[in-house]
C-alpha cells in the first residue's frame, strides 16, 4: 500500500529539533513582521477598511490570480510558475507533517496513503519542475538578459545598489536551493527505500535511479546531510521573508487589500489642515509606507514612465526603492528632500499614470509625488514659469494670464448666438476649458465644437466670463488652497445654472469635474464631447454626410483613457465617419503620455530631456505605413503634438487633428 | 532696524485700457489694478532683508481694490506690520502729492530703510522714491537691485547701463529704489494667504491732506497715435550715409 513515511531515516533528535527550529523561525518572522508594521504605524492615518468584499475580490484576482503580473508574458510565466510551485509545495511539507506527526501520531492514521498519496507525490514533483522553470526563468533574466528596467540606476549611492542586488539574488539562490535540495532528498530515500510506487515521483525516481548508478545507493549519512540542509535553508527562507524583498509574499497582498477603492482621478486631499505636505518620511499616511515596502522593484513602472523615458530625471521605480530605503535609514541623517528625492524627480512627473496602471501590487507613486510637490509649492520651491502661471490663475482664473473677458473671444466670428447658462436653462453645460478658449490654435477647432453641437440641434450653453480652470492641474502640482478656491468660484456660478449635464472639451477638465467635484457639490453626470458624439450618433441625432476615408491613428488622452477608461467612444466615433483606424504600438492603457500634464505644460522643460515625450509620439504614429493624421481629443495634446511635429521634422508627413475637426467636416 | 516697503496698485495692462469722456484720465469701469511690478521686488528685498538680519518690516500702501490682497500675502511672507492709507485713490497718479502725505505717515513710524519700486508705468511725475526722501531729507539711490545691512549702513547694488554694476555704502536712514529683488518675488499658497487673511490685522490710517503742487496737471490723455512720418532709405552703405548727411544738413542739424 503506496503511503508516506515522512520522516523516513532521520533520527529521533532531528525530527525533535526541526520543531524547536521551526518555533525560534515563527519567532524571528514574527519579530520581523512586528518590525515593519510599527514602521508603517508611524505614518499618518488614512482610512483603507471600506468595501471590504471588493478588497477581497481583488485579492483572489490581483495577488493570487496576479492578473497583472500576467500582462508581461515572460515575467508573468516565471512569477506565476515560482508562485504557485512554491505554494503547492508548501502546502505539501505541511500536509506531510500534519500526516505523520499529527493524525498518524495522535490519531493512528494517515491520509497520504493509497491514490492520494500517489497524486500527492506527482503533483508535488511537477509544481517543483515548474518552480526550477520560473526560477531558470528569472536567473536568465536578471543575469542574462539584463533588461534595463532591473538595473540600478547610476544616481544611486553604491552601496545601496549593492544592497538591492544582494537581495534579489538572495531570493533566487535560497528557492533553488530548498527545491533542489528537496528533490535530492527525495532521490536519495527512494533510491534506498525502493518503494514500488516511486514512477510517481519522476523526477526524485530519475534522480534515485542516478545515484544507484553513481554511487552507494545505502548512504544514509548523505540523505541526512541533505535532509539538514533542505530543512535548514527552509526555515532560515522563512525567517528571512520579512528582513528581504520575499516580504511581499506578504506586503504585496496586504497592499493590494489596502490600494484606493476611489475613482483613478480622485486625488486625495491634502491631509493636515495647513496643507502642507510632506516634509519628512512620517508625513506620508502607512499606507503609502506599504506601497514603498511592498514594491519588489520589476520596474515596469520605469519602462512605462515618459518622463524617464525622455531622459528626465524620474524614474518611479528608484523613487520608491529611495523612499522605502529612507523609511529604515536612521543613522545617515539624509533628508527626504533633496537628499533622498530631488525636486527635479518630483517636477518630472506628467501625473500620467501609467506607472500606477502598470503596477502589478496596486503602488500608487502619484499620491507621493503629489504630497511632496504640496511641500515644494508651500515653500515657493517651484520655477519661474509655473510660478507666474499659478500666479495667473490665481488672478485671473486661467493660465494664460489674460482677461476673463477674453475667455469668449473664440465666439465672436460665430453667427449664432451660443446661450448664456447664467440666464437661461440649458440641457448641456458646456465646460469649455482654458486651452479651448484662450490658446490661438485651439479658437478655431472650439468653433468647430460650436457649429458641432448646433447642428445637432443640442440645448447647450456656457459659463461666459464666468468660467474659470477647473484646477484638475495646479491640484496635481500641488497648490491644494488654489485648486479649492478655483473649485469654489467654478461652484458658486453653477450652482445657480439649471442644466442637467455638464459636456466637457478638456479630458483634464473632464476628470476633475467628474471625480473630485462632486465632493464640492456637484451631482451632474459630466460628459466627454466624445461621449457625447457617441451617444448622438447612437441615437441617430448627428448626421454624418460625408465618408472621410482617411488613415488615422488614435492617441488616447491620460486623463480620457487611463484616468476613466474611456477608449471605446471616440474609436467609435472615428469609424463612423468612415476613417480607417490603426493603432499605435502604445495604445489603450498604454498610450504614451504627451508630456503636458500634471502641470508639466506651465514648467520649464529640464535641460537633462533628450526626447520629449510629445516628439517620440509623433515619431511613434509617423511611423505606422499609410497612417496621416493623429487624432486626439485633447487641447494639450494638440497643441504639444502639433509643436513636437515641428521640432521633430515630421511636418508634411503627419497631421494632427482633434476629432472634432474630423466630425465637423463629415457632417 | 526699522524697514519700510511702500507699493502702490497701477492698472493691469492684461485688461485694455480706455481714456474717459474727459480726456484726462482713465476709464475706471473697466479699470482693474495690480501691483506695481517693482514695488513686489521691493517687499521681497524687504523680507529678504527681515530673514537676513531680523529687521522689523513693515508694508503701506493705498487704500485700493487689492490693497488688502497684497498686504496680506505680504503679511504672509513675513511682513510684519500692514498699513493701508484711507484716502482718495484717484489721487495716486500726483507722486508729489502722494509722497507728501506718505512722509507723514512715515516720520511717524521712524524706519531705518525705505524699498519701493524704482518706478511704475503709471508715474507720471516722476517716481515716488526720490520724492519720498526728499521730504525726509534722506539719501536716495534708485536703480538698485541688492541690499545688505553693514555695520549700521547699508551696501547697495547699483546697475547701470551697460553693464556696469555699483556697489556702495549709504548712510542710514535711506530710501531705495528697487530695480529688482535680489531673488524673484517668492511664491506663497493661497492657503498661508487665506491664513494670514484669519490671523493679521491691516491698520487703517487715514491718508495725510494732499498738496498737488509740484506735480503734473493732465491737459490731455490719448493712446499711441500711428503715423507714417517714418522714410526708409534703401541702398549701399555709402549711398544711406550720403543721403543720411544731406538730411542732417535739409533740417540744420549739420
Amino acid at each position: 500500500m503506496p503511503f508516506r513515511e515522512t520522516f523516513w531515516n532521520i533520527p529521533h533528535w532531528a525530527e525533535i529539533g526541526q520543531y524547536i527550529l521551526g518555533l525560534l523561525t515563527i519567532l524571528v518572522f514574527a519579530y520581523g513582521v512586528f518590525r515593519r508594521v510599527k514602521r508603517w504605524r508611524m505614518g499618518q492615518p488614512e482610512k483603507r477598511f471600506d468595501q471590504i468584499g471588493k478588497r477581497l475580490w481583488s485579492v483572489l484576482v490581483d495577488a493570487f490570480g496576479q492578473a497583472r503580473t500576467a500582462q508581461d508574458a515572460y515575467a508573468g510565466i516565471m512569477h506565476l510558475t515560482i508562485f504557485w510551485g512554491m505554494v503547492a509545495l508548501f502546502i505539501g511539507t505541511a500536509l506531510a507533517t500534519v500526516d505523520w506527526d499529527v493524525t498518524h501520531l495522535f490519531f493512528g492514521f494517515q491520509f497520504l496513503i493509497n491514490g492520494a498519496y500517489i497524486l500527492y507525490e506527482l503533483i508535488l514533483d511537477i509544481f517543483g519542475v515548474l518552480l526550477l522553470v520560473g526560477l531558470g526563468m528569472a536567473v536568465y533574466r536578471r543575469y542574462f538578459i539584463r533588461p534595463p528596467r532591473l538595473q540600478p540606476a547610476t544616481a544611486w549611492q553604491n552601496a545601496l545598489a549593492q544592497n538591492v542586488d544582494r537581495d534579489d539574488a538572495y531570493a533566487l539562490v535560497m528557492l533553488t536551493l530548498i527545491t533542489l535540495s528537496g528533490y535530492f532528498v527525495e532521490g536519495l530515500r527512494i533510491a534506498v527505500s525502493k518503494p514500488e510506487w516511486s514512477p510517481w515521483s519522476p523526477v526524485g525516481n530519475a534522480l534515485a535511479s542516478w545515484f544507484i548508478v553513481t554511487g552507494d545507493p545505502t548512504n544514509r549519512t548523505l540523505h541526512l546531510t541533505l535532509w539538514t540542509i533542505h530543512i535548514l535553508v527552509a526555515f532560515i527562507l522563512i525567517a528571512s521573508i520579512p528582513f528581504t524583498k520575499l516580504f511581499h509574499i506578504l506586503a504585496a497582498p496586504l497592499n493590494i487589500f489596502f490600494r484606493s477603492m476611489q475613482p483613478a482621478g480622485t486625488l486625495i486631499p491634502a491631509r493636515n489642515d495647513d496643507q502642507v505636505g510632506v516634509k519628512e518620511w512620517r508625513d506620508f499616511t502607512w499606507k503609502q509606507l506599504l506601497d514603498f515596502e511592498a514594491c519588489v522593484r520589476c520596474g515596469r513602472c520605469q519602462d512605462a514612465c515618459p518622463a524617464f523615458a525622455s531622459g528626465a530625471s524620474l524614474s518611479p521605480r528608484n523613487f520608491i526603492i529611495s523612499l522605502k530605503t529612507h523609511l529604515w535609514d536612521t543613522s545617515s541623517g539624509h533628508r527626504l528632500h533633496g537628499d533622498v528625492i530631488s525636486s527635479k524627480e518630483l517636477w518630472a512627473c506628467t501625473s500620467c499614470r501609467a506607472c500606477v496602471q502598470v503596477c502589478p501590487i496596486f503602488v500608487d507613486h502619484l499620491a507621493s509625488i503629489v504630497d511632496m510637490r504640496r511641500y515644494l509649492v508651500n515653500e515657493g520651491e517651484i520655477d519661474a514659469l509655473l510660478q507666474k502661471t499659478l500666479a495667473n490663475l490665481g488672478r485671473y482664473g486661467n493660465s494664460f494670464g489674460q482677461s476673463e473677458r477674453l475667455r469668449v473671444k473664440w465666439t465672436q466670428p460665430i453667427q449664432a448666438v451660443i446661450k448664456d447658462a447664467r440666464k437661461e436653462a440649458v440641457e448641456y453645460l458646456w465646460f469649455v476649458g482654458d486651452y479651448a478658449s484662450y490658446h490661438v490654435m485651439f479658437s478655431d477647432i472650439t468653433r468647430k465644437t460650436a457649429q458641432v453641437f448646433q447642428k445637432a440641434d443640442l440645448d447647450f450653453g456656457i459659463l461666459y466670463d464666468a468660467e474659470r480652470n477647473t484646477g484638475n492641474d495646479v491640484r496635481r502640482v500641488g497648490e491644494e488652497g488654489l485648486y479649492e478656491s478655483l473649485v469654489e468660484k467654478n461652484a458658486a456660478v453653477m450652482s445657480k445654472c439649471k442644466y442637467n449635464t455638464i459636456v466637457t472639451t478638456d479630458p483634464h477638465t473632464y476628470n476633475t469635474l467628474k471625480n473630485e467635484y462632486p465632493a464640492n457639490g456637484n451631482n451632474h453626470p459630466v460628459l466627454h464631447y466624445t461621449e457625447l458624439l457617441d451617444q448622438l450618433i447612437a441615437a441617430g441625432k448627428l448626421q454624418i454626410n460625408k465618408k472621410l476615408n482617411y488613415k488615422v491613428t488614435y492617441h488616447d488622452p491620460c486623463y480620457l483613457g487611463r484616468y476613466n477608461g474611456i477608449y471605446d467612444a471616440p474609436r467609435r466615433i472615428i469609424r463612423a465617419l468612415g476613417c480607417e483606424l490603426t493603432e499605435m504600438p502604445r495604445h489603450g492603457d498604454r498610450a504614451f503620455c504627451c508630456g503636458a500634464g500634471g502641470g508639466k505644460i506651465w514648467m520649464e522643460e529640464q535641460p537633462e530631456v533628450k526626447e520629449r515625450p510629445a516628439e517620440s509620439r509623433v515619431r511613434e504614429a509617423a511611423g505606422i505605413p499609410g497612417v496621416s493624421t493623429l487624432v486626439t481629443t485633447c487641447p494639450k495634446d494638440l497643441v504639444m503634438f502639433c509643436d513636437a511635429v515641428k521640432t521633430a521634422g515630421l511636418e508634411g508627413k503627419i497631421l494632427v487633428k482633434d476629432l472634432i475637426e474630423l466630425v465637423d467636416e463629415a457632417m | 532696524m526699522n524697514v519700510v516697503a511702500l507699493f502702490k496698485l497701477v492698472p493691469d495692462l492684461v485688461e485694455e485700457l480706455e481714456i474717459d469722456q474727459s480726456g484726462t484720465a482713465l476709464n475706471t469701469d473697466f479699470l482693474r489694478l495690480i501691483i506695481n511690478e517693482l514695488d513686489d521686488h521691493a517687499i521681497e528685498q524687504a523680507i529678504l532683508l527681515k530673514e537676513r538680519s531680523g529687521a522689523r518690516m513693515t508694508v503701506i500702501g493705498s487704500d485700493a481694490e487689492g490693497a488688502d490682497d497684497v498686504l496680506y500675502t505680504a503679511v504672509a511672507k513675513g511682513a510684519d506690520q500692514l498699513i493701508k492709507l484711507m484716502g482718495d485713490p484717484n489721487a495716486v497718479i500726483n507722486n508729489h502729492a502722494m509722497a507728501r502725505a506718505t512722509a507723514i505717515v512715515l516720520k511717524e513710524l521712524q524706519p531705518d530703510l525705505i524699498l519701493t519700486g524704482v518706478q511704475a508705468h503709471n508715474d507720471l511725475d516722476g517716481s515716488i522714491g526720490p520724492l519720498v526722501a526728499e521730504y525726509l531729507g534722506m539719501p536716495y539711490v534708485g536703480y538698485v537691485s541688492g541690499v545688505n545691512v553693514q555695520n549700521g549702513r547699508i551696501v547697495v547694488r547699483k546697475e547701470y547701463p551697460g553693464g556696469l554694476i555699483a556697489e556702495m555704502e549709504v548712510d542710514l536712514p535711506a530710501v531705495v529704489g528697487i530695480q529688482s529683488a535680489e531673488q524673484p518675488p517668492r511664491y506663497v499658497t493661497v492657503n498661508k494667504v487665506r491664513q494670514a487673511m484669519k490671523t493679521a490685522a491691516i491698520e487703517e490710517r487715514p491718508l495725510p491732506a494732499l498738496d498737488v503742487s509740484g506735480g503734473a496737471a493732465i491737459r490731455r490723455m490719448f493712446k499711441p497715435e500711428s503715423a507714417t512720418r517714418a522714410k526708409m532709405i534703401e541702398g549701399s552703405t555709402e549711398e544711406v550715409t550720403a543721403r543720411l548727411l544731406d538730411i542732417f544738413k535739409e533740417i540744420g542739424a549739420l
